[in-house]
């Protein structure tokens, strides 16, 4: 019996990487950048976000997708920050968004009226980094109650993002968490990877982190102009 | 990571290849797996192996060759082909 071999060379998740180019597509054509939030279960996402719409809510216009696996709790949280639409999205058992479901939630959201978008994650430092969502930049968590080496154990997540928020900061004074040492093992696997101290409770580092979002949105903004 | 869901997708691009009536045909599907795709290359294996291994297919096994690197692929099928006398 001949045996005949089909030569295919065809990439898994390709369609996940298709439809996450189309997101782009469409985030780019309308200057708005993304964040893909990611981070252990508990670090801080949600908390972050609220005080991110707190202080941001009246001066830019964002817009939040919100994945979990089960219940819209985190969406019903923000939505008490902001009026503008929060997408939940119930994964249902899965433990990352894909972007078929972020694509899906974006036919909700404006674009046009909108200068920053938050994708907020499920909470898991594997996953989530092999999903391209569409966004511009991943944003890893991870909080002071957390090991310093977390960059290490779970180094695609921390290599895919440009940026790590270190979070619950106001904790410090009360665990053995060295922050030095956080950042070294973080810079190991990525040397590019730029650092924000935050504690959502306190305040402290917040005003760094919306510096950064302003810079963000402003440069949205001008590609939405140039582009127009 | 997903490796059942990883291996639905091969199944999937074995279809698109070889059609619907051609998976009873399939023997082998050759694969790349980056050491950096994420990938847990046992379960990966044992996914597989449970998906060709059950209907549509019969009986065909994966052959998996490690790269460096992040991508993961479906390289090639191979299929019984022609007169089953040949």
């Amino acid at each position: 019996m001949a045996i005949r071999r089909i030569e295919v060379r065809e990439k898994l998740m390709a369609r996940n990487d298709e439809l996450a180019a189309e997101v782009r597509g469409r985030l780019e054509a309308a200057g708005v950048p993304a964040f893909n939030l990611v981070s252990s279960p508990g670090s801080g996402k949600t908390a972050l976000l609220e005080a991110t719409l707190d202080r941001l809510g009246d001066e830019l216009r964002i817009a939040v997708v919100t994945g979990d696996v089960q219940t819209e709790n985190d969406a019903e949280r923000l939505a008490r920050r902001t009026d503008r639409l929060v997408q939940a999205v119930v994964t249902g058992g899965a433990c990352h968004l894909d972007a078929r479901q972020v694509l899906a939630a974006l036919e909700e959201v404006s674009l046009d009226d909108t200068d920053l978008l938050f994708i907020e994650n499920v909470g898991n430092l594997v996953c989530p980094a092999s999903w391209d969502l569409g966004e511009a930049e991943k944003i890893v968590i991870f909080s002071v109650t957390e090991g310093e080496d977390k960059p290490l154990k779970y180094p695609k997540m921390f290599e895919r993002s440009t940026h790590a928020v270190l979070s619950k900061t106001d904790l410090l004074p009360h665990v053995p968490f060295d922050v030095e040492r956080a950042r070294a093992c973080a810079r190991e696997v990525n040397p590019a990877i730029e650092f924000f101290f935050v504690s959502a409770l306190s305040g402290d580092g917040l005003d760094a982190w919306c510096d950064f979002l302003r810079g963000r949105a402003r440069a949205g903004a001008a590609s939405r102009f140039a582009g127009a | 990571m997903h490796e059942l869901s990883l291996a639905m997708d091969v199944c999937r691009i074995t279809e698109e290849h070889v059609g619907r009536d051609g998976l009873a045909r399939v023997r082998e599907v050759g694969l790349e797996v980056g050491d950096r795709s994420g990938v847990e290359l046992g379960s990966f294996r044992f996914c597989l192996e449970s998906l060709l291994g059950a209907e549509p297919f019969r009986g065909a096994v994966p052959n998996i060759r490690r790269t460096a690197g992040d991508e993961l692929r479906v390289t090639y099928v191979e299929i019984e082909d022609g007169d089953p006398a040949d």
